[in-house]
């Protein structure tokens, strides 16, 4: 997949002054599949980058591409449909359903996708060790047990270009660790690429390419 | 799952006044529907409550009259004037026999005997109230005659017993012959006529049409003269339209059939308030149930934008609220039939029935599709609204 920034300026941040390097100044091009790093402090935008590139906002002047289609020509329902096919994300506000129970926050998800056997599920959640809580409301969960539940449902469906929006942000340092390694494994498995952003811990992440906002 | 989500936050406090004002809207439509189609299938002296009403009219006979200074025909220009009304229909004037009548026995028929002088008119075919055999031509036997059925019961309960005669069936008298003496334009003619039927609405003695054209054409002085009656059909409730007319044009109007005018009117008039009121209900309660669906879909806005969001279609999201609905409009649509159907049957039947008015009913089919048809614009018109609500949350 293809992501491709031109001239793109989001309206509330048209007054700030930006770095030289910064994408929203210069634009870019980037062929996934590759690992990106968005690193950039607090306020540049970094879940504004988010939102456009996911078609929640489009409060901003400029073209994004995907796969050299404009975004902006998307209605709706081809939007639904890249978001169940090719594009994944991890809101940094997660987006669970609170009155659900974990378990049927991802169900939900994968009814959608048929993507995972509830095995799998299964062996994804023991992995980041919250198996213990598949039956808890997701209101009643830690943030951090929150935030996992929204890493295992964002990798519940096939994608080429996954988003996410500081998805380690209430986990400690093994626990993301083990995160990005069970994020890495699902890429790699499905050929694609994803954008992470970071407010500047690493987690010993790898990556092919970095950009600065 | 879905549904879960989606209707976690409504309140049952709304949908159950949803349902209520629904449920009561509907079985009022369907109730006043139904009573309006019982009633019009309701006959009374084989006249219809609804439907055309035909009346014969005739100018008042006053003093002028009889002095010969004013006529009680209708002139070419009145009935002219009759037609143009918008109100009625129908117009057609009596015709009348232009030569002398005479009726006598048939000896050995079994009535005694007598002389009398008497008339013929006859009257359009679709205007006869009596189901007989109508048709004449010269190769019958007889020819057939409708007599008032007010005229057998003066002989039998008036003449008959203060001139000491045997009093006469309605069966002997169609049953036996009579002699009709005919004359006029210098010829005279003795036929045979039967007696085929009585009318109540019709004060004449009538012969089919075909047989006054055929004998008016022979024995017929040449002195026809404007019709003094004529008969005309109106529209329902038109009982004010007619009242004028009577009085503009100095008009004499069977009493009972002004009657049955009015009470057409009148039922017409509180059935229909009935039914746009039912109507209405019917409107405010499709108007709770958009507001309803407009509630639980403004309080599950940050689910569907969710839903949205990790790759729910707006169809399922709209499917899902549609079907919901559905199965509660459809409860909502058999309970109102059957309340309609029990009503109907243990109230209204039973009261209609206790004070000897018998409704032959009619079916339930008009009933059962009105509220289909119900059924369906509910659904399109809550489709419609979520279909739009759903897609404004999901481009904010």
């Amino acid at each position: 997949m293809m992501l491709e920034f031109k001239n793109v300026m989001p309206f509330p941040l048209k007054e700030y002054k930006h770095d030289d390097m910064s994408v929203w100044k210069n634009g870019f091009s980037l062929q996934f599949p590759q690992k990106v790093l968005l690193n950039a402090s607090s306020g540049k935008g970094k879940s504004t980058f988010v939102s456009t590139v996911y078609g929640i906002r489009k409060d901003y002047s400029g073209t994004i591409l995907l796969d050299n289609r404009p975004v902006s020509e998307l209605n709706l329902d081809e939007w639904v449909e890249l978001r169940r096919t090719k594009l994944s994300v991890i809101f940094q506000d997660l987006q669970l359903f609170p009155s659900l129970t974990a378990w049927e926050n991802l169900i939900l998800k994968n009814d959608l996708t048929q993507h995972k056997t509830t095995d799998e599920i299964e062996e994804m959640l023991d992995k980041l060790g919250i198996l213990d809580k598949k039956h808890q409301l997701c209101g009643t969960l830690s943030l951090g047990q929150q935030q996992r539940v929204a890493i295992i449902r964002s990798l519940l469906q096939p994608f080429q270009l996954l988003l996410m929006d500081e998805p380690f942000s209430h986990l400690d340092e093994e626990n993301s660790r083990i995160a990005l390694e069970l994020i890495n494994q699902e890429t790699d498995f499905c050929k694609a690429g994803y954008v992470l952003t970071s407010l500047g811990s690493y987690h010993g992440f790898n990556y092919d390419c970095e950009l600065k906002l | 799952m879905l549904k879960k989500i989606l209707f976690r936050e409504s309140t049952n406090f709304q949908f159950i006044f949803a349902t209520a004002g629904a449920l009561i809207g509907l079985t009022a439509l369907l109730l006043s529907l139904q009573l309006i189609m019982d009633v019009r299938s309701f006959h009374s002296n084989e006249e219809e409550l609804f439907g055309p009403n035909t009346v014969v009219i005739q100018k008042k006979v006053t003093k002028l009259t009889t002095i010969g200074m004013n006529s009680t025909e209708f002139t070419e220009k009145d009935i002219d004037e009759l037609r143009s009304k918008e109100f009625i229909t129908d117009v057609a004037p009596f015709q009348s026999a232009d030569y002398k009548v005479g009726i006598s026995e048939v000896q050995g028929d079994g009535l005694p005997h007598f002389y009398a002088d008497m008339f013929f008119q006859a009257i359009p075919d679709r205007f006869m109230d009596v189901n007989v055999d109508w048709h004449w031509k010269d190769t019958n036997d007889y020819i057939p005659i409708v007599l008032p059925r007010d005229f057998i019961m003066i002989i039998n309960y008036g003449f008959a017993q203060s001139q000491g005669m045997n009093q006469i069936s309605e069966e002997l008298l169609m049953a036996a012959r009579l002699t009709i003496h005919i004359n006029g334009n210098g010829k005279q003619k003795k036929m045979i006529g039967r007696v085929v039927g009585f009318s109540q609405k019709i004060s004449s003695i009538l012969v089919p049409e075909s047989f006054l054209k055929y004998s008016n054409g022979i024995y017929g002085n040449n002195s026809i003269k404007n019709p003094s009656r004529v008969f005309i059909t109106t529209k329902d409730d038109s009982y004010g339209e007619l009242e004028d007319l009577m009085e503009q044009m100095n008009l004499d109007i069977n009493k009972s059939a002004i009657d049955v005018a009015k009470i057409k009117t009148i039922v017409a008039v509180v059935i229909g308030i009935f039914g746009i009121a039912s109507l209405l209900i019917m409107l405010l309660s499709l108007m709770g149930f958009v507001q309803y669906s407009q509630l639980v879909l403004s309080k599950a806005s940050y689910e569907i934008s969710t839903l949205l969001r990790i790759g729910y279609s707006i169809k399922s999201i709209v499917y899902t609220f549609i079907k919901q609905l559905s199965i509660t409009f459809g409860i909502i649509t058999i309970l109102s039939v059957a309340i309609m159907f029990c009503v109907k049957i243990f109230f209204v039947n039973t009261w209609l029935d206790e004070n000897g008015i018998n409704i032959e009913g009619s079916s339930l089919t008009i009933a059962i599709i009105v509220a289909l048809i119900c059924f369906v614009f509910f659904i399109v018109a809550n489709y419609l609204n979520i279909k739009k609500t759903v897609y404004k949350l999901g481009k904010s």
